[in-house]
């Protein structure tokens, strides 16, 4: 579409252009405006036209003809004229003509399509970046409410896995602790039992050693001596007592 | 042929008349340019200066600047017309 | 034909075209009236296929045009008259583009000459504004509000009004139309007039002198530079200079 613009502007400056040429040649300046009155040139009376007829008028002239004269000066006017121009600063009337007629199509065109269509392009746009922009804060102002519900959820799941955690550790100190006071009960009870028994064993061990050590120390006195004692009871007496006080000192 | 184109030339180089007409053409332009000239380097000149002491308002100053050089400056266009009816 | 050692035109015949189309009938058309055809051609087209393409990201053509309503809307309308102003942003808009248009055509190679040169559409231009200002402000304050606030300024002291009110009344009616197209067309026909004054200097210097030349031609160049910027702003000045008066006769003095 473009293509067919420049083409419209190549064809306007194109015709600017020539007749810009056309009219250097046809008389922008005195020197080529005299050339054309003189070779133009055509006179009463006189034959031919252009350069001939301007010599012969001058021939005429010289010769002191009247009437020559009269065409003389007319035609000196003539290219006086070549010097004059309608003064600059009256307007021309077919410049306004055409001027004014452009400037009136012109605007009747811009307010009738080319305006309003290129303006309402100009606002569409402003109003599409507009909406863009307010869509994208809106998105953001949701994008941030999400986000707030996700933390907020997070924090949650975070607290209640530390509830989690500490419940178990509870749990787990208490079995312990459980465990632990019921291991010391029952080594405490095998402690007991144990040391029961051994003070059993060592009672019923000093008993029966009691007995045999007072058998042999009898045996070992009777030997020692040769002689038996009369009465057996009451040396037995005699030896326990002995051992009683002898273990009661030691023990 | 010759006779005419001295005729043009005593026209163009300027005989009585025409000549004095130029002369006064020319001073009356020359006359003409003082004041706006100086009247435009006054408009400019405060102007430069409002836009360096307040640069944010720079922009109503130029066009404001624009204005001013334009009503000084129709005096001056005033004397050019004068300068181009005068011509010979 | 080269008659003098310095052909030079005479300033009206740089300015004058010979009609070529419909020769001798009022709608006579010459190279100025051709160029203002351009210049409605070359806009129109412009906001036509800035409208065609609806891309987001705007390219070419559719940069262009947005770029230029958005400065006459935020540098023009918002700064002189306010944002009821922006009814007139279509108007404005196409004076500005209309007036560039038509003066660019100074620097296009083979064209070379600013329409607005010649005094017609600067003066019907100006014309129009006139009459918009005028019935804005009578349709806006009323006949008589709005003449007695242009002529009567407030603020001033009663007996100067003897002096201020028939400057005003003339102010209004006759100065500012007229410095409106005259502002333009001298800038037009000076920078005009000045390009040509380089080009046949040097052109007439590369003639006989050859080396010389390149002094009046870098002048030429810059020149040139210098003209598009004219250009530009005279289409700027014509077009703030509607809204201010526009934004005059809307919003009264206080």
């Amino acid at each position: 579409m473009s293509k067919r613009l420049w083409a419209a502007a190549a064809v306007v400056v194109a015709a600017v252009a020539l007749s810009a040429s056309a009219a250097g040649a046809a008389g922008e300046t005195v020197g080529s405006c005299i050339f054309d009155e003189l070779g133009e040139a055509q006179f009463e009376g006189i034959e031919g036209d252009g350069f001939t007829a301007v010599k012969e008028l001058k021939t005429q002239y010289k010769a002191g003809d009247k009437h020559a004269k009269e065409l003389k000066e007319d035609f000196e006017k003539d290219l006086e004229g070549c010097l004059e121009a309608p003064n600059p600063i009256i307007p021309e009337v077919t410049e306004i003509i055409w001027g004014g007629a452009a400037f009136v199509v012109l605007l009747a065109l811009m307010k009738w399509k080319l305006f309003p269509v290129v303006k309402n392009l100009m606002e569409q746009r402003t109003q599409r970046i507009q909406d863009s922009l307010d869509d994208a804060d809106r998105e953001r102002a949701e994008a941030a409410e999400v986000r707030a519900r996700y933390e907020a959820e997070l924090a949650d799941a975070k607290a209640e896995a530390a509830r989690l955690v500490d419940e178990a550790r509870d749990q787990a100190a208490s079995v312990r602790a459980d465990l632990q006071s019921r291991a010391e009960a029952d080594i405490a009870d095998m402690r007991e039992r144990a040391a029961a028994d051994v003070e059993a064993s060592k009672r019923q061990a000093i008993a029966d050693l009691q007995s045999e050590v007072s058998d042999i120390a009898l045996g070992a006195a009777e030997a020692v001596l040769g002689r038996s004692l009369e009465d057996p009871e009451m040396q037995r007496q005699l030896v326990d007592d002995y051992i009683a006080r002898v273990g009661a000192d030691q023990g | 042929m010759l006779a005419l184109i001295s005729t043009i030339l005593a026209q163009l180089t300027g005989d009585g008349e025409a000549g004095l007409s130029a002369i006064g053409a020319g001073l009356g332009y020359g006359l003409a340019a003082i004041g706006p000239g100086v009247g435009i380097g006054i408009v400019v000149g405060n102007a430069i200066t409002a836009m360096a002491r307040q640069p944010e308002s720079a922009g109503v100053a130029r066009t404001t600047m624009f204005l001013g050089i334009a009503f000084t400056e129709a005096l001056a266009l005033i004397g050019f017309v004068v300068f181009i009816l005068l011509l010979p | 034909m080269n008659v003098f050692a310095l052909d030079f035109p005479p300033v009206s015949h740089l300015f004058v075209w010979p009609d070529f189309l419909f020769t001798d009938t009022p709608v006579a058309l010459n190279k100025t009236g051709l160029i203002y055809v351009a210049a409605m051609v070359l806009t129109a087209g412009l906001f036509w296929a800035a409208g065609r393409r609806r891309a987001l990201v705007p390219t070419g053509a559719q940069t262009v045009a947005e770029a230029g309503i958005d400065f006459v809307e935020n540098s023009i309308i918002m700064q002189t008259i306010g944002p009821d102003g922006r009814r007139y942003l279509p108007f404005l808009t196409t004076l500005f583009f209309f007036v560039f248009f038509s003066n660019i055509f100074e620097v296009i190679p083979f064209i070379q000459f600013p329409a607005n040169s010649r005094m017609a559409i600067p003066l019907a231009l100006a014309l129009v504004v006139w009459a918009i200002y005028h019935v804005v402000g009578i349709r806006a304050q009323g006949f008589y509000h709005y003449f007695k606030g242009a002529l009567f300024p407030p603020g001033v002291p009663k007996l100067l009004y003897i002096l201020v009110a028939p400057i005003e009344l003339l102010q209004i009616l006759l100065i500012r139309p007229l410095s409106l197209a005259i502002r333009l067309w001298a800038n037009m026909v000076a920078g005009h007039l000045l390009l040509v004054t380089f080009a046949v200097l040097s052109a007439a210097l590369w003639g006989t002198l050859y080396v010389p030349a390149v002094l009046p031609f870098a002048a030429l160049i810059l020149l040139t530079a210098f003209e598009i910027f004219v250009s530009a702003l005279q289409a700027f000045i014509f077009t703030i200079l509607t809204a201010v008066y526009i934004g005059g006769s809307l919003h009264p003095e206080h």
